[in-house]
């Protein structure tokens, strides 16, 4: 009687359920209290994999849990108890073999008298939606990796640091979670791509020390990459070692250049690459599978970023891929963003140098300038003392030849003497002058030597033989006037040979020190002409009284004009040595707005 | 007797050079300015003229410019303190051209050279 008035009950029920759900697009079914299944709609039907709703009609749902696992007989007696059942996003099978994401709720279903007659449940298929929340948290997931990468990467330019938060990132499990990240960088001519750094534990109990520590300090990405020296530890030399210094030819056939030169990643497997420069690449990595993506900017090859999961032996997906790409893409930017500051800062630094060597050049534009015109003035000046000394000495020179008693002849002739030598200062004085309205230039400072040596030479040949010069190989290149500087040279050349005779030969020398053109007037003679010697330094460098000779002192300022200096070079076992210093040229200077 | 013309601004300089010329057997004249010279070649038939380039009132070259016109087989010794002189071009159509010096030989053989040849 029950089971009769049971299924008159269900009859009437399933004709209202029928009425009320067979078009809606959520699955409904009911099933009676043996688990027989007395409706599903069109929508339950084909969820649970039935061909039709009539197929479904007095189905077993343990038959239908037996296929797809989703827990419902397990429920059943509790629902028949009175409680509901609630199943959110449960993957199974259906009977169809399909895959899907259910939806499932099941509450008990009373009879007219309260009673519970069944199971009325409704599925729905997420599937759909749930793969789109999935991509949506994947991508979320990358985005949040990016902007970290990218703000850490925005505040470094430096191409050091920023290859290491590229690592860092690659292999942080916070990141892409690679267990290693090896990189290679394209040379300028983009011909080949050679080992830079590479990161990762170098055995799995390493990788579990480092990565339960990390694990244990929970820290963020972002924390990660901000101390990415963190990750710099001895494997990370090691594994360095193992590719550093290694050139891969973008000419021969591998994945490598397959991936930099088509400029996609690839997802390399020891099965697809049995020969040639790619299974050298795997077997020197010592990896069966390797993710590959290229670093390009701008249409540059910059390098490649290949990671791999040795340690885990975790396979490779496209995904994987792929995510290493878009880190590999947003790195190019800042490889190329840190070269471009570099190439600033260069150019900056040149910059620089060229305002130092403008300031440099504008200095001695107003020192030679001041040089003119203190040329101009010694000029006057020497021309004016010029005739006085001509009429005293003319006429001491009249009184002598007139004849007179011995006194009168002895102070004549000192009068004469004294103006000769007075005529002397002023012929190098007015040499200095003359010189003073020469244009300033580039002056190869090796030759300048030859031609004083040369003057020299030819002023003191009945005294001296020639200095012997021991000149630079290299091309000694000054600037300045080349007729003040000859005279200065010539003025310590000639100071230095005057007390001295052939038994003390003077050795010129000159050669490069630090930018610094530096000449040396060496004697070369035994130590019994020391004596000699001092006394030619005292009239270069002034006797303890002060008194130094002029020419001495106008050449000494015309060096100090040109930026130079002179001074004395001991030495404990040789002679003391003159030398002469002078700033190197390196060009730069304008020839028409220095010019005296 | 051979007759200089000294053209000197300097008062010293002119008595010196007459002292000293007079001695060697020259009849000297000594005159300041350009238009005293001028006058002096003009009439009283000179051998030879010493000329200064810096006079006091007019530059020397521009003198000797008007002697070589007036009188173009006159030897002129330029004789100058200044040695700079020498590149300009214009001290080029000089018969010579002797620094001052306390030494008057240079100038005294330079003179002799000029008037005896």
């Amino acid at each position: 009687m029950l089971e009769f008035a049971t299924m008159i009950s269900a009859d009437k029920h399933t004709a209202f359920l029928r009425a009320q759900f067979d078009d809606s697009p959520l699955g409904y079914f009911l099933v009676n209290n043996h688990a027989i299944i007395e409706y599903l709609n069109p929508r339950a039907a084909t969820i649970i994999g039935f061909g039709a709703v009539e197929e479904g009609i007095k189905a077993s749902l343990q038959d239908i849990d037996s296929i797809m696992n989703c827990g419902l007989m397990e429920a059943f007696g509790s629902i028949l108890g009175g409680r509901v059942y609630l199943k959110r996003e449960l993957s199974c099978s259906n009977r169809q073999g399909h895959f899907a994401i259910l939806n499932i709720f099941c509450s008990p279903f009373r009879g007219e008298g309260g009673e519970i007659i069944g199971v009325f449940g409704i599925i729905q298929d997420v599937t759909e939606s749930s793969k789109k929340k999935a991509e949506l948290e994947e991508a979320i997931f990358e985005l949040s990796i990016m902007s970290q990468v990218s703000e850490v990467l925005s505040s470094t330019a430096d191409l050091d640091e920023v290859l290491k938060v590229l690592m860092t990132g690659v292999t942080a499990n916070q990141g892409l979670g690679f267990n290693r990240a090896f990189l290679f960088l394209a040379d300028n001519d983009e011909e080949y791509l050679e080992g830079k750094i590479a990161v990762g534990p170098g055995s799995p109990e390493e990788a579990g020390q480092i990565w339960s520590r990390l694990s244990r300090e929970q820290r963020s990405l972002k924390e990660l990459l901000d101390d990415y020296s963190e990750r710099e530890n001895q494997s990370n030399y090691s594994l360095s070692s193992l590719i550093s210094g290694w050139k891969i030819s973008l000419e021969e056939n591998s994945f490598f250049s397959e991936a930099i030169n088509n400029g996609y990643g690839i997802n390399a497997h020891l099965e697809d690459f049995l020969s040639g420069e790619s299974l050298e690449i795997l077997k020197r990595l010592n990896t069966w599978n390797l993710a590959v993506a290229p670093i390009i900017s701008k249409g540059k090859k910059l390098g490649i970023i290949a990671a791999d999961n040795q340690i885990t032996g975790k396979k490779i997906s496209s995904s994987d891929v792929n995510l290493l790409q878009t880190f590999a893409n947003h790195t190019a930017v800042a490889i190329e963003r840190s070269r471009l500051y570099d190439n600033l800062v260069e150019h900056a630094t040149e910059l620089e140098e060229i305002n130092r060597q403008l300031a440099e050049s504008q200095e001695q534009i107003i020192r030679v300038e001041k040089m003119s015109v203190i040329g101009e003035l010694t000029s006057s000046i020497a021309h004016e003392l010029r005739n006085p000394l001509t009429v005293i000495g003319g006429f001491a020179n009249l009184m002598l030849s007139a004849g007179g008693n011995e006194a009168n002849s002895e102070y004549l002739n000192i009068i004469l003497s004294e103006t000769k030598r007075a005529e002397n200062v002023l012929h190098h004085v007015l040499d200095f002058s003359r010189a003073s309205r020469t244009k300033t230039q580039e002056i190869d400072f090796n030759h300048l030597v030859v031609r004083v040596t040369n003057v020299l030479a030819a002023k003191t040949k009945h005294r001296h033989t020639p200095p012997l010069l021991k000149l630079s190989e290299q091309k000694l290149a000054i600037w300045g006037n080349p007729d003040q500087l000859e005279h200065a040279l010539l003025q310590f050349m000639l100071a230095a040979t005057e007390e001295l005779t052939d038994d003390c030969r003077i050795e010129f020398g000159t050669k490069l020190i630090n930018s610094t053109v530096r000449s040396t007037i060496g004697f070369i003679a035994g130590h019994e002409t020391r004596d000699k010697v001092i006394k030619v330094l005292k009239q270069i460098f002034g006797s303890p009284t002060g008194t130094q000779k002029l020419s001495i002192i106008v050449a000494g300022e015309t060096l100090r004009y040109h930026g130079g200096n002179y001074g004395i070079e001991s030495s404990s076992d040789d002679l003391p040595k003159i030398f002469i210093e002078l700033p190197q040229y390196k060009g730069g200077y304008d020839e028409q707005a220095s010019s005296g | 007797m051979s007759k200089l013309l000294v053209v000197d601004d300097e008062d010293h300089i002119r008595k010196l050079y007459k002292d000293f010329f007079s001695r060697e057997g020259y009849n000297v004249i000594t005159v300041a300015t350009g238009e005293e010279a001028l006058a002096a070649a003009d009439n009283e038939g000179l051998d030879l003229i010493v000329l200064d380039i810096e006079l006091e009132e007019e530059s020397g070259l521009n003198v000797m410019k008007q002697l070589k016109e007036r009188h173009p087989e006159l030897p002129i010794v330029l004789n100058t303190a200044y040695s700079t002189y020498k590149s300009d071009f214009h001290t080029w159509i000089a018969d010579a051209y002797v620094m001052k010096s306390s030494d008057l030989q240079p100038l005294k053989n330079k003179i002799k050279e000029l008037v005896f040849t």
